[in-house]
């Protein structure tokens, strides 16, 4: 690396000089963006939570802390968030121990089950909970109990729901490698089975527990969907940022809001990426993998305890789509499909909005990964540290506290780029920055995969940087494009607190319309629109398992060949 | 560099498939009027007018004036539709009217219309209890016939109404409640009401649908959200209160900044032709057009014919002038 980098340095070569404006125009393509789209909007916010009729100060603050009604809002999220993040981050362990370290039935089908709330709306949870644990769902009714569920319970449950396929798949990574050389001789020393979890287990999967405890704080404390739906009168910041700029038109105490919104999302969000680089220590290089042997009573206790938390999470996907499909919910059950003839603004348009937004922040949002995954290993240390600090910052951004950045950006005639605001290209842009960094680390794990002997080699035969990317990089990296993109098309898809405050009456997107059905007491027609959304996402991740199976198959021959290289 | 210009021409396609801005025949309107109604009088005013598309904004009354008020220095709306007067009475939104005498506006009386022309009503709204009689026979409660039976406290938490702050019917229920009972007393009806609330809503008719599914006993909504829910199969009592029904006129002006002037005064027209004022028989509980007739199954769902006998003579000057005193007291001592 070192020597290729002195390589570049050197004057008077001519392939070398394009190529070195070549990079710098790439880094302006990929930085200017990030600074437009993800910096100016949050310095926009920030701005105007400290400007008062007396200048710049702390004025707004105060009216904030001093006000009952909004310190209790903070207490709330961060009750609801601490709350959530430890049922999940308990539950989903379990869940990833059974499926990593034992072997049930139907591993594969419980896995996917698991993943089925991150292709809806968030607030499809609450929605499905209602249906089922309401004041008068199905649960109520049939066993004749009394439930209150609106307010604080609520938001738990749901948000747990919603949070947990992320802890599952961050805690699946953590337990799927472990040394067997350290559960072997654990056994050898007597040890029984709660003593090597407590003393091997544990301990090697700490940073995974880390990870998921802050990635579910951050999810939990930002959501917004299920609070709309199952809050009632229990406000939370996200729902509170909505109340004050959406209701009340009171854009500085939404900044302000904002920010306290931000500090806690950011700060878990920062040490969760601290935690992650030192993920990868836990293994060393002369580690034995750790292999699974069948246990007949510990994998039944595996599968009866995944099974239970699949049934659950299948339930309410399941109620959501029966009550889109009844007549008179809950008091006529026969089957219809009235709650398909949409009574909201503009009907199914926005879900074509959305698809057709979805398909091209998918399109966007692969380009722009690429490039800047592509540009950052390139630059030297400093420059490398800015990008990455840039490209990962959008994760610790709230979606109402971007959204709002976007009105306050964006929404203003002395802005050049004002003619973005009420335009779908801005709600396409929004997703791609709103995402960006899980793609950016998509995408850079993609990358880092491709070794470097492979650019300098193509460097050496006279490649300029243009045509290493476009003859070696791209096609090595292909599936994980594909992925990508599908990533960037289903969050768009489902996203609703970034948009919700860049949407008008041209530009309605489908889960805002969810929205729209469930805040005016259509929770039949939410139910009916939310199935939409889900068949959408569902026809898109089939296209991309058809497409890695294509590319596998097409590229299992060359792959060999590589490994040899 | 082939390779980089197919990036660029992939970006390129993503940027040109986003169209942009609106075209000729669009109008934007900001309406506070329910969405399935407002779908039913747009698809019968497309039959006439093909060529004008109506991007429309729909917002809870209160949520809508606020964002009324914060677009103001850029405003992107060319007409506001069926909203409450007594929120459109505000000085800011006024000046922003353009004056307009929209055909066949000689009919309409003169309470439902400005004298400087900046805004005139089609249709109106009045308080109503939507009780759901399936729960009240579960949980053994009585049926309420007035706002002081309300107070009973074996409805606890069993009774829902919308937020004041965001809904036009809410504010229209505070305020019929004050300018009944002046307001020492007023205040005190609405604290002990608060003990019996379970929630306060957003929306001015979700407190009737929340009802109708059984989540509560009670909920607090405009009458004719009570008829459409009895008109669906709900089980559900329409009650007007006994004190009298405080109510208010929903109007409609256009914008001085209108981008699109002759479609959007168009639009005013039509609001006033006979094909509209058929609709607002069929699904409001009160109109100015003449022509606007309640229909059978309206009435027998529990609206009166005549329904100046059950309102409670609102003062709008009044409500106007103290909207945001009683608002901001509301939230202060009431809003959870």
């Amino acid at each position: 690396m070192s020597a290729a980098a002195a390589a570049r340095s050197r004057p008077g070569e001519p392939a070398f000089d394009s190529d070195r404006a070549l990079l710098a125009l790439l880094l302006a393509g990929v930085a200017v963006p990030l600074l437009v789209f993800v910096v100016w909007p949050l310095a926009e916010i920030l701005k105007l939570s400290f400007d008062t009729p007396k200048g710049l100060g702390l004025g707004n603050y105060a009216v904030y802390f001093a006000t009952p009604k909004f310190a209790r809002v903070l207490v709330n999220s961060l009750e609801v968030a601490v709350c959530a993040t430890l049922i999940t981050t308990v539950l989903a362990y379990g869940f990833a121990y059974a499926m990593q370290r034992c072997l049930p039935r139907g591993r594969r089908v419980l896995g996917a089950i698991a993943l089925l709330p991150l292709y809806a709306p968030s607030l499809l949870q609450a929605l499905g909970i209602l249906f089922l644990l309401g004041r008068n769902g199905a649960i109520a009714r049939t066993f004749g109990v009394d439930i209150d569920i609106y307010g604080f319970t609520g938001i738990v449950v749901a948000d747990v729901f919603y949070a947990f396929p992320h802890a599952y798949l961050i805690l699946s990574a953590a337990l799927a490698i472990g040394d067997a050389r350290l559960y072997e001789s654990a056994e050898m020393l007597g040890a029984g089975r709660a003593r090597i979890f407590r003393t091997v287990t544990l301990p090697a999967t700490r940073y995974g527990l880390m990870s998921a405890v802050f990635v579910v704080f951050t999810i939990v404390i930002t959501d917004f969907g299920n609070p709309m739906v199952i809050g009632g009168d229990y406000s939370v910041l996200a729902t509170e940022i909505y109340n004050q700029v959406s209701g009340q038109g009171n854009m500085a105490m939404g900044a302000v809001i904002g920010v306290v919104l931000l500090v806690p999302a950011a700060i878990a969000v920062f040490v969760e990426r601290w935690v992650a680089r030192h993920h990868h220590a836990v293994l060393g290089d002369r580690s034995d993998p750790l292999r699974v042997v069948p246990s007949p009573a510990r994998d039944r206790v595996a599968l009866a305890y995944s099974a239970l938390i699949c049934g659950a999470i299948a339930l309410i996907v399941l109620v959501v789509v029966v009550a889109s499909f009844v007549t008179l919910w809950p008091y006529n059950l026969s089957m219809s499909l009235r709650h398909y003839h949409f009574e909201v603004q503009n009907g199914l348009a926005p879900l074509w909005t959305s698809i057709g937004v979805s398909l091209a922040a998918a399109v966007l949002g692969v380009v722009v990964v690429i490039v800047g995954a592509a540009v950052v290993r390139r630059l030297g240390p400093v420059l490398t540290q800015a990008l990455y600090f840039l490209s990962v910052l959008p994760a610790a951004v709230p979606g109402m506290v971007l959204g709002l950045g976007y009105i306050l950006a964006f929404n203003r005639p002395d802005n050049p780029l004002g003619f973005l605001y009420g335009s779908l290209a801005i709600l396409v842009i929004c997703n791609v920055y709103h995402y960006h960094a899980q793609g950016f680390l998509i995408a850079t794990t993609a990358m880092s995969q491709v070794s470097r002997v492979f650019d300098e080699a193509s460097t050496c035969l006279g490649g300029g940087l243009a045509r290493t990317l476009g003859t070696v990089t791209l096609p090595l990296v292909a599936p994980a494009l594909v992925s990508i993109g599908v990533f960037f098309f289903v969050r768009s898809m489902v996203t609703l607190s970034a948009v919700i405050f860049i949407v008008t009456p041209a530009t309605q997107l489908a889960a805002v319309s969810v929205l729209l059905l469930d805040d005016s007491g259509n929770q039949n027609q939410a139910a009916a629109y939310s199935v939409c959304i889900m068949a959408v996402v569902a026809v898109a991740l089939i296209a991309l398992e058809a497409t890695l199976a294509l590319v596998r198959h097409r590229g299992g021959m060359r792959a060999p060949q590589l490994a040899a290289a | 560099m082939t390779r980089i210009r197919w990036l660029n021409a992939l970006a390129a396609l993503a940027l040109a498939t986003l169209s942009l801005g609106a075209r000729a025949g669009d109008i934007t309107v900001y309406t506070a009027l329910e969405e399935d109604d407002v779908r039913v009088y747009l698809t019968e005013f497309n039959k006439t007018h093909p060529d004008i598309k109506v991007n429309l904004l729909r917002l809870s009354t209160g949520d809508l004036v606020a964002r009324i008020l914060a677009e103001k220095a850029n405003p992107r709306h060319d007409v506001i539709w069926g909203t409450a007067v007594t929120q459109l009475s505000d000085p800011r939104i006024l000046e922003m009217a353009e004056p307009y005498k929209p055909a066949g506006i000689d009919q309409v009386k003169t309470a439902f219309k400005d004298p400087q022309n900046r805004w005139f009503a089609t249709t109106g709204y009045f308080a109503g209890f939507c009780v759901n009689t399936d729960v009240l026979k579960k949980k053994n409660l009585p049926m309420p016939a007035s706002w002081q039976d309300l107070l009973n406290p074996v409805y606890k938490g069993q009774i829902v109404m919308p937020n004041a702050a965001s809904s036009g019917t809410g504010f229209l229920m505070i305020e019929s409640i004050l300018q009944m009972k002046g307001d020492a007393k007023g205040w005190q009806y609405l604290k002990d009401l608060d003990k019996n609330m379970a929630q306060y809503i957003k929306s001015g008719s979700r407190p009737c649908k929340m009802a109708a599914t059984g989540e509560y006993a009670i909920g607090l909504s405009f009458a004719f959200s009570g008829v459409k829910q009895i008109m669906e199969g709900y089980p559900i009592k329409l009650v007007i209160p006994a004190e009298g029904a405080g109510y208010e006129i929903e109007v409609s002006m256009l914008m001085k900044t209108a981008k699109n002037k002759p479609d959007s005064k168009r639009f005013l027209d039509w609001l006033l032709t006979l094909d509209a004022a058929k609709l607002y028989g069929e699904r409001s509980e009160m109109s100015s057009v003449p022509g606007a007739k309640p229909t059978e199954a309206v009435l027998k769902a529990g609206l009166p014919a005549d329904v100046s006998t059950v309102l409670y003579k609102m003062n709008f000057d009044t409500s106007a002038r103290d909207k945001d005193k009683v608002l901001a007291e509301w939230k202060s001592s009431i809003e959870r």
